[in-house]
């Protein structure tokens, strides 16, 4: 029977165990994680909210889930070497030293919060939020201040900085240049940072905070010379990946830190696979290695490894980011590039203004407004979309996905654009008859209309 | 057994806007399923149908279960699946990781985050209840029959091609409007 030893235990790691379980029946598959169970990283803002308490409440990939597959979870453990010369890994678990052979081996080891260097960034009050027990510790501080600072500029910490004015904090984001940097572009970051701070969170742009003070814990930090009063801190300033077990055993790694990968997600050893926050993937328009550590690009890549680790032979042509959230009320998407991530991969990505509100509409009796934006390179090919909206966003946006999936020509995309959301309402509006309903989409992306059966 | 093969149908010419199916659904996709309680429960259920103005309608908008379903396509993690050709599109929230990928791709713009643990939720054309012959909960409370619970008909394609060519000869007659 073909052994498979996972090293980590999340969406990639776990998605891989799955892949690996499916292709091949025959294999036998052990999991070791750090975690105590499996759970759903985008639940931690739930937790601070108070929504949940329990990881419990988020787990994700529970017995139940996996039954049927011949995978063995080793929880509460921690890989410590890879054998390459004789394939073997170690691990300790309940505080003894353990061994496990391996056929192949994938190394999920995810990710890391990257902590900026300020001045008293170690004080008691500083917290992340990458487990559940460093979220454990916001809820708990939180208990006993008004105010918190969030740094960062991504979707979780908006999700976090959201989450804790629902608990009646005061909270002030810092952001160093712009919020959702990577994500969107320049005009659509000043519009969101306008809309948030209507809706009572407060901004400080320009710099990051020079200094958190207090004497143990944290009792105020600057910004621009400014103090602001507060005993908590969130940093939300990006990950760094966990490459130290795979840097110990010799497999090479990126520029950019990660692991290196080829297209079947194959490290420089060849039976030993790398998925996840810890290794880079390639680009889907580019084929490009680019570091992205998202939860999709992760259980994508677990798939694919998986498959590879279980005997068969797959190549990816790449990923395609995307990435949709909903903040204080605002939909915001994003799909492959923004001008951020093209000069990463080398693209001279043109921007575009996409004038959603001149196609026919739904008529809503609050009109919701949307901004859009379409990203070319040289040759008009779509490479990226952007888009926030107040309300049904992706009806739009699912149009944009395909666009940039497919690197429709930006020209011939226009013409073709229909508003779904007019073509809904013309459907509705029309032809509503009793016996006629609207099946969804379609294999050529149309609506489906059928008859229904008269009673 | 034939419930399998039904759908919802909308006909807005009859719906009032009067929300009584929005509280239906959350009612039913509540941790007690009762309503004395589940006004009370932290957090507060979710419906997964709304009812929007269209114009001088009212329109409950809710999942169309796809016969070729982008989220179904889209999903990483095979969280959203359905288990025949017919059955409605369901989530496994044992399997969602919570990408919202999903979210991004809904030609209807209907799916949503669940707030208790950030994982997707969307209409189930209440399984359970049709599997024990029941109409969903929404169809169940419309008052005034807007919403409906009716057989697919599989063979009268002339009417269907019919209803697809006024939808095309509305659209050119919009954009002659232009």
């Amino acid at each position: 029977m073909r052994k498979i030893a996972i090293i980590g235990g999340s969406a990639a790691g776990m998605m891989a165990a799955i892949a690996a379980a499916k292709e091949n029946p025959d294999v036998d598959v052990t999991v070791i994680t750090m975690d105590r169970l499996p759970y759903r990283r985008p639940a931690i803002p739930a937790l601070i909210a108070g929504a949940i308490n329990k990881p419990e409440d988020a787990k994700v990939f529970s017995a139940e889930a996996l039954a049927g597959y011949n995978i063995k979870i080793v929880c509460l453990s921690e890989a410590t070497d890879i054998e390459t010369a004789n394939n073997v890994i170690s691990y300790i678990s309940d505080g003894g030293k353990q061994k496990v052979s391996y056929d192949s081996a994938i190394i999920a080891t995810g990710s890391s919060p990257l902590i900026p260097k300020i001045t008293g960034s170690d004080k008691k009050g500083v917290c992340t939020f990458t487990t559940f027990e460093s979220a454990a510790e916001i809820v708990e501080v939180a208990k006993d201040t008004n105010c918190a600072v969030i740094v960062g500029a991504s979707f979780i910490a908006l999700e976090i900085a959201e989450a804790l004015m629902h608990k009646g904090l005061d909270v002030y984001f810092n952001v160093r240049s712009r919020i959702l940097r990577k994500l969107i572009e320049p005009d659509l970051s000043e519009f969101l940072i306008d809309r948030f701070e209507k809706q009572g969170l407060k901004m400080l742009t320009g710099q990051a905070i020079s200094q958190i003070g207090g004497e143990q814990s944290v009792e105020y930090v600057v910004h621009k010379n400014k103090k602001t009063a507060t005993n908590l801190v969130v940093m939300g300033t990006g990950v760094k990946p966990n490459v130290a077990l795979a840097e110990k055993c010799g497999i090479e790694l990126a520029q950019s830190g990660a692991i290196k990968v080829d297209n079947r997600m194959r490290t420089s050893v060849s039976n030993i696979y790398a998925v996840g926050d810890c290794a880079e993937s390639p680009d889907l328009g580019t084929g490009m290695f680019v570091y992205s550590p998202v939860g999709s690009i992760g259980a994508m890549a677990g798939k694919i490894a998986g498959r590879n680790a279980a005997g068969a032979d797959v190549k990816t042509r790449g990923f395609l980011r995307a990435q949709a959230d909903q903040i204080l009320g605002l939909q915001i998407y994003s799909i492959g590039h923004s001008t951020t991530t093209a000069k990463e991969v080398g693209l001279e990505a043109k921007v575009h203004d996409l004038d959603v509100g001149q196609l026919g509409r739904f008529e809503y009796k609050q009109k919701p407004f949307e901004k859009a934006k379409l990203l070319t390179d040289g040759k008009d090919k779509i490479v990226g979309a952007q888009l926030v909206a107040e309300k049904y966003g992706s009806q739009f946006a699912w149009q944009l996905y395909q666009a940039v999936l497919n690197g429709e020509d930006r020209k011939a995309f226009l013409e073709n654009f229909i508003s779904p959301r007019a073509k809904m309402a013309e459907t509705l509006m029309n032809i509503c008859e009793p016996n006629v309903v609207v099946k969804g989409i379609g294999k050529d992306k149309s609506l489906v209309l059928k008859n229904t059966k008269s009673p | 057994m034939d419930n399998k093969n039904k759908t919802i149908v909308v006909n807005i010419k009859k719906c009032l806007a009067c929300k009584s199916c929005e509280i239906a659904c959350a009612m039913v996709h509540s941790k007690s399923g009762v309503l004395e309680e589940a006004v009370a429960e932290s957090p507060r259920p979710q419906r997964m149908v709304t009812v929007e103005a269209a114009g001088e309608f009212g329109v409950p908008i809710q999942c169309r279960h796809c016969e070729d379903a982008p989220c179904i396509t889209v999903c990483p993690t095979g969280a959203i699946q359905r288990f025949d050709e017919q059955a409605p599109v369901v989530v496994d929230a044992d399997l969602c990781i919570g990408c919202k990928l999903c979210m991004l791709i809904c030609p209807f713009g209907i799916l949503q985050i669940d707030k208790k643990g950030r994982a997707i939720i969307k209409c189930d054309m209440c399984m359970e209840r049709i599997e024990k012959d029941l109409d969903p909960a929404c169809v169940e409370a419309c008052p005034t029959k807007a919403l409906s619970f009716v057989l697919l008909d599989q063979s009268e394609k002339a009417k269907n091609s019919n209803a697809s060519s006024q939808v095309k000869s509305e659209k050119k007659k919009s954009k002659d409007k232009e």
